[in-house]
């Protein structure tokens, strides 16, 4: 009990430096969104003009920094992010948010979640078998699958079965032409259109879950427990699972976790490649127009993501590992 | 082992799900045989916009303008910056202007309805430009600076009157303002912030919330439009792209009919996957190298008449551009847009409009007393060196690339000049505030040169430095150039125009206060196997881009599908 509490006030006390550092780093950064609103009006606006928008946008009112930092911890708590400046001026940046994380965390996460299951099935089997076919062949290939930078991937991807044999769609996350909704052929349309996205991004990241799982298995693997188990003829995959997988798995837990959070930050260059309508792109675009609330809303986004991951796989942890309880 | 059987049935399982999704490709719009009476076939537009679609469609917001004002939206008048600023009645049926060029009076087409069947009347027009006067950030091109009034006279015409003589400003009032619905605007509680998303406008057709998605805008004909007969094309898709070169290579497949993207080896990337395919890059304005004129030494007339001998236009338009930006001239006119207006006996004593010379170049720093160092550097007779950072923005690769042989060029002749590449809100925030030696940029230009050469001269248009100014980054100022630019202003006589324009070429040619390098075009690629009616160099009747407005609802009102 006293470690849950120990963590959770760490996870709020992480949260409010993550959340000062939100509010500050964007505001040291060269440029200012009043110049790139100017640069939208591309010379054909009166500096009367851009004063009154100033004004409206609330940019370069000089208030007290203080208060503004007091005002922006306020509006976080109850979850008002404000309009978007420069990105899709006057657009309410909750909403831009949220029409672009479904299909971040859509893509992206289902195919984190399978990249790490099937990245750990492997590595386990690679390691009760190491120095087999299987282990020989699987490890080596996604390892060097996950050095090769993954857009290259998609691009070879996108020219062979998208160009040349044309069997898959690589344009967009569904086919414009049809309307969105909760029916059979618009959700069989997204997932045929997810289909090479999500493949680049399975394939290049699964060497890394392969790898640890594998190493961290055979280290496990030469414990005592396991030979006795051995000795007294529990069958294969019993051990391999039921006892050596579980105590191998705890590290590869945490790294999870964190990819987890990570998942909202989206994928750039696959989103680019594929022309995915996603969050990392989003950020990219803020990013490059100064647009503060939008920047800010995603930053934050993401930095409660990866610190609500931590909590929760530190209490797994906590319960799938009963050293880590005593210890504290 | 049961264990390896189960990954290769897994290994199959995927293969067979890969192999059954093989039925399905994208699907592409083909356009559908066409009957003369009703408008069918799909056009789709190819430009990259770079984020996806927030189907807000309010024409008096920049960052929407260009999605509603042309097609759904309508202007008084179409003005064609490529037939020598023809004016073409659209809204408005005809215009005069009065005693002193002083008011502007519309007369306002008959029997025009909007999509919701409201009939359009003056009232409507006076209503829309009075909206803009209750809120600036409406007034985009700041119409209201030079207008004291718009009112109704009589049942059907609208009376401008100007503060001062104005008459360029014909181009912002008659041609880049769409006219809304008094019924349905004066019930707007806030029309600065109102997203308009489902628009009613006079125009050829139609789009709303339901058929706009963050990924696509689907336009549809306007029924009930004006002009009968009129639009020929049924639907017009408008995807999102993120890159350039997603919406590149959806043109090249033939998924799209319509670019607007700038698309690197045209040749082998596009032109050669169909003979239908056609590309034409109208020039419209220039991209030029901006001096600082604040500078001590940059002040020195020599030194700027020298940069203007020693850059080589056709190379960097070759190799920055790849030959598709024409080379531009001292004189700043675009050639051959605005051929018309380029005084050519004065260009020519400027050494030949300035033509590539680094002889001529080297002769005049010597002449006005720099002497190469022992580095093949100019220096001041003080002993500084004649060396500059050109600011540019790192994000145009082409940019980058003509900067590059600017940069060679100059040194050459004995200029040290570093390229200073950088991200693109720097490089804006830094030219407008005018924090640069030497600067490479653009300006927006018009329908005719004067509003280019306004634009780089006009002192009104500056601003100290540190400040961010509109244009005019140079900080060119001088009280005989601002009179002749106020004249051209009061008059709506083509010879007084012709001589001023001439008299700020002589501005352009002996002060060389910025120097054009490459002439920035419309770009414009097209499929004439699936539509005819595209403008052509030979029948240039709009700008050809999906991005001009106006002109985008020409060119859609001109396009049919071909069965």
């Amino acid at each position: 009990m006293r470690y849950v509490l120990r963590r959770l006030a760490f996870f709020l006390l992480t949260l409010w430096v993550a959340l000062t550092l939100n509010f500050v780093l964007p505001r040291l950064m060269p440029g200012n969104p009043a110049t790139a609103i100017i640069g939208k009006f591309r010379g054909g606006i009166s500096p009367q003009a851009v004063k009154v928008l100033e004004a409206q946008f609330g940019i370069g009112t000089h208030q007290n920094l203080v208060a503004q930092y007091v005002r922006y911890l306020g509006d976080v708590a109850t979850l008002k992010f404000g309009v978007s400046l420069t990105t899709q001026p006057g657009a309410s940046v909750g909403r831009i948010v949220l029409d672009a994380i479904p299909w971040t965390l859509g893509l992206v996460g289902i195919t984190t979640v399978l990249a790490f299951i099937l990245g750990t099935v492997i590595g386990i089997v690679s390691a009760w078998w190491r120095g087999g076919r299987m282990d020989s062949l699987l490890p080596p290939v996604f390892v060097i699958m996950t050095v090769i930078p993954y857009f290259w991937i998609g691009l070879v991807l996108i020219l062979i079965f998208g160009v040349k044999l044309r069997w898959l769609p690589y344009f967009f996350s569904y086919n414009y032409t049809l309307t969105p909704g909760f029916n059979a052929a618009f959700i069989s349309n997204v997932a045929e259109h997810a289909i090479l996205p999500a493949f680049t991004l399975l394939i290049t990241t699964i060497g890394v879950w392969i790898l640890t799982m594998r190493n961290t298995m055979i280290t496990t693997l030469a414990e005592d427990y396991v030979r006795m188990a051995r000795a007294k003829g529990l069958p294969a995959r019993r051990i391999m699972f039921d006892y050596a997988a579980r105590n191998a798995i705890l590290p590869n837990l945490t790294g999870f976790a964190m990819s987890l959070g990570f998942v909202v930050g989206g994928a750039i260059l696959i989103e680019e490649v594929f022309n995915y309508q996603g969050v990392g792109y989003l950020l990219l675009q803020a990013v490059n127009n100064d647009d503060y609330p939008l920047m800010q809303a995603l930053f934050l986004l993401i930095t409660v993501a990866v610190l609500v991951a931590i909590l929760l796989s530190d209490l797994a942890t906590a319960i799938l590992d009963p050293r880590t309880r005593t210890a504290g | 082992m049961r264990l390896r059987r189960l990954t290769v049935i897994a290994v199959l399982a995927t293969v067979a799900l890969l192999a059954a999704a093989c039925g399905g490709s994208s699907s592409s719009s083909s356009p559908s045989a066409s009957s003369k009476a009703a408008p069918s076939g799909v056009l789709t537009i190819d430009n990259e916009s770079g984020g996806t679609w927030t189907c807000d469609f309010n024409p008096f917001n920049l960052s929407y303008i260009s999605y509603s004002l042309g097609n759904v939206y309508e202007p008084l008048v179409f003005v064609n910056t490529l037939q020598d600023a023809k004016v073409t009645p659209w809204l408005a049926t005809s215009w005069t202007w009065g005693a002193g060029n002083k008011t502007l009076t519309f007369t306002i087409r008959n029997g025009v309805k909007f999509s919701n069947g409201d009939p359009l009347t003056a009232a409507d027009v006076v209503y829309t430009f009075n909206l803009l006067k209750a809120h600036k950030t409406l007034d985009i091109n700041s119409v209201w600076s030079v207008l004291s009034s718009v009112a109704q006279q009589g049942s059907d015409q609208v009376v401008m009157t100007f503060k001062t003589a104005a008459v360029p400003y014909f181009y912002y009032i008659g041609d880049q303002i769409g006219i809304v619905d008094q019924k349905i605007w004066s019930t707007v509680a806030n029309p600065v912030t109102y997203p308009d998303k489902n628009p009613v406008g006079t125009g050829a057709f139609m789009v709303s919330s339901s058929s706009c998605t963050p990924q696509n805008i689907k336009y549809t004909a306007n029924p009930h439009y004006w002009q009968s007969g009129l639009p020929k094309v049924g639907t017009v898709n408008y995807p999102a792209f993120l890159t350039n070169d997603t919406a590149n290579t959806y043109l090249a497949n033939g998924q799209a009919q319509w670019g607007s993207q700038f698309i690197p080896n045209i040749q082998a990337f596009y032109l050669s996957k169909s003979p239908n395919y056609h590309y034409w890059f109208p020039p419209v304005a220039n991209v030029s190298v901006f001096i600082n004129l604040t500078n001590p030494i940059l002040k020195n007339v020599a030194v700027r008449q020298a940069m203007a001998y020693a850059i080589d236009r056709h190379k960097a338009s070759l190799i920055g551009e790849y030959g598709y930006e024409p080379a531009s001239n001292q004189a700043g006119i675009v050639t051959p847009t605005f051929s018309g207006w380029l005084d050519a006996p004065q260009a020519a004593s400027y050494g030949n409009n300035y033509a590539y010379s680094p002889q001529k170049a080297i002769s005049i720093l010597e002449q006005a007393g720099f002497k190469r160092g022992s580095d093949g550097i100019f220096q001041t007779p003080s002993g500084q060196p004649l060396s500059f950072t050109i600011l540019d923005n790192g994000g145009f690769s082409d940019w980058v690339a003509a900067v590059n042989v600017i940069q060679q060029d100059l040194k050459a002749i004995g200029i040290q000049v570093k390229a200073d590449n950088v991200a693109y809100s720097t490089w804006q925030s830094d030219l407008y505030a005018g924090q640069f030696q030497l600067a490479y940029g653009s300006e927006t230009g018009g329908p005719s040169p004067y509003y280019e050469l306004r634009q780089w001269l006009y002192s009104a248009n500056s601003a100290p430095i540190g400040t961010a100014a509109g244009s005019n980054f140079e900080r060119y100022s001088n009280p005989a150039t601002d009179q002749l630019i106020n004249e051209y202003g009061a008059t709506t006589s083509p010879a007084t125009q012709h001589s001023i324009v001439n008299q700020l070429q002589a501005v352009m040619l002996k002060e060389v206060p910025v120097i054009p390098v490459t002439e920035s075009v419309d770009w414009f690629q097209y499929d004439t196997g699936s539509f005819s009616g595209w403008p052509t160099q030979g029948n240039p009747y709009a700008q050809p881009a999906a991005y001009n407005y106006p002109d985008w609802g020409q060119v859609m009102l001109q396009l049919a599908p071909k069965s």
